[in-house]
């Protein structure tokens, strides 16, 4: 390769030179690999090695098996205090199936073991189970706070609230609900999409995303997000024609709070979203192809092509 | 960093799960580039890790714990690729030689756009060699023997990456 066939591909390198490093996986891949760890040990000489494939068949068939039969209810144990199902106390370990409903009051705390994953229930939270199915399983929060931990594929874990749906797409998360149906969402792995009519928000591990009954998910955020930053999101959510608001916004967002702009694109009238896209692309240069003019009219190509360059994001082919 | 490789040496999957959070994406970004498919990457992410702490006992710190990795993750994706090459040789044939000199797949189709997706469009030969010498850095003489290919044929393949990426990026 000589320098001068080098040079002709300069444009090429300098577009190489701006991929991420690091790109989350769209899926916690840990579980799998904990469960291949337990076989695959570093080899010692005293090993039953010639019944290690054996068990490990019998040992797959058996959690197969298991999973099978746990599919149709939610197991449900009790953390503290007493929990209720349906209006009963539980005591010990019981299970949900759907139709049913879990309340906690503010002395209580429950554990769900799903066939995909685990729940946890804090304290004043209603939840009702509204499918559990293999391909499903989907629940609604009225009120309250649960932890989620999710190994399964995209959108087979959902959990309504009473202004937007959160859609697993493998991840662990926070969602709580207050009396009126606004709430946090709070994503510690993965990605999850949380949306209502007309409008979505991706939310990727490390960051946070509000939302509010009537109104739907709100602009999401990185923990780390500048308080003010936060404040005129809020503002520019609640009200779009905010103009001093959606200034303060743009002048408070760093790089890493690209996923926040990103969003703001889509949120803002169309009018500004011209100045959201500058910003944008001041912070995080847009990537080849991505033009002004197609950002501006909600181009969804172009959009998805600059999410995966965005800082802090996971990485979103499909959906 | 340090405390939690000799603990994940010692055994110690906790510490060894955090040597994985710690890791997990620059291994997930290698693999999805070398692979050019998300499913494809998110197995050899499984298998680099399950290889790592098989292998962890080798590793005596001559070099950074996330160079050693990088090299198990290449290792792991392009022996399973050569392998599963080996199976396809024999149950198939070429009959259009020229096919090879095509994107494989059709992951720009519509888009023509996003670099990544172009790079996963690439030939798997192709990708690699790119994959590794422009966003790695490895040289052509590495590359050579990490693929078991002569020098002048990562050459050919890094010239045939860039020429194919000119055409899907419309330039």
């Amino acid at each position: 390769m000589t320098d001068h066939e080098r040079d002709d591909f300069g444009d090429l390198r300098r577009d190489v030179e701006r991929l991420p490093k690091s790109i989350e996986p769209p899926r916690d891949l840990w579980p799998d690999i904990a469960a291949r760890l337990a076989t695959a040990g570093r080899r010692r000489a005293w090993r039953p090695l010639v019944w290690l494939p054996a068990l490990a068949a019998a040992a797959g068939v058996v959690v197969l098996l298991l999973g099978r039969a746990r599919a149709p209810a939610v197991e449900v144990s009790v953390l503290a205090g007493r929990p209720q199902r349906g209006g009963a106390p539980i005591t010990g370990r019981t299970t949900l199936r759907a139709g049913e409903r879990l309340s906690t009051d503010d002395s209580s705390r429950a554990h769900l073991q799903l066939s995909i994953g685990e729940v946890d229930v804090e304290g004043g939270t209603r939840l009702r189970v509204l499918a559990v199915r293999r391909r499903e399983q989907r629940f609604a929060l009225e009120r309250g706070t649960i932890s989620a931990r999710v190994s399964a594929p995209p959108r087979v874990f959902v959990v309504e609230t009473p202004s937007a749906v959160a859609t697993d797409l493998g991840c662990a998360y926070t969602l709580a609900v207050d009396s009126v149906g606004n709430g946090v969402l709070r994503v510690t792995a993965g990605i999850v999409a949380f949306g209502s009519p007309g409008r979505v928000a991706f939310v990727p591990l490390g960051a946070t995303v509000p939302t509010h009954a009537g109104r739907g998910p709100g602009v999401p955020y990185v923990d780390d997000a500048a308080p003010a930053l936060r404040r005129a999101l809020e503002r520019v959510d609640s009200a779009p024609g905010d103009r001093t608001a959606l200034a303060a916004a743009l002048a408070a967002a760093r790089a890493d709070d690209g996923l926040s702009l990103w969003h703001l694109v889509a949120r803002v009238d169309e009018a500004w979203r011209g100045a959201v896209f500058d910003r944008l692309a001041q912070l995080v240069p847009a990537p080849l192809g991505v033009t002004r003019e197609g950002v501006v009219r909600l181009d969804r190509r172009m959009l998805d092509a600059w999410w995966n360059y965005l800082p802090r994001t996971v990485w979103r082919v499909g959906f | 960093m340090t405390d939690l490789i000799h603990r994940a040496q010692a055994g110690d999957e906790e510490a060894f799960h955090a040597l994985y959070r710690a890791h997990v994406g620059r291994v997930y970004a290698l693999c999805l580039r070398l692979t050019g498919r998300r499913d494809e990457a998110e197995e050899r992410v499984q298998d680099v890790f399950v290889r790592a702490w098989r292998k962890l006992g080798s590793f005596r710190g001559e070099s950074a714990f996330s160079t050693w990795l990088h090299r198990v993750a290449v290792n792991v994706v392009l022996s399973d690729r050569r392998d599963a090459l080996r199976r396809r040789l024999r149950v198939e044939s070429v009959p259009d030689p020229a096919a090879l000199e095509r994107p494989g797949r059709t992951a720009s189709e519509g888009l023509g756009l996003d670099l990544e997706r172009a790079i996963a469009a690439l030939p798997d030969g192709a990708r690699e060699v790119f994959v590794l010498y422009d966003v790695e850095g490895y040289t052509h003489g590495e590359i050579a023997r990490q693929c078991g290919v002569a020098e002048g044929t990562s050459k050919a393949q890094l010239f045939r990456a860039r020429r194919l990426l000119r055409e899907m990026l419309g330039r």
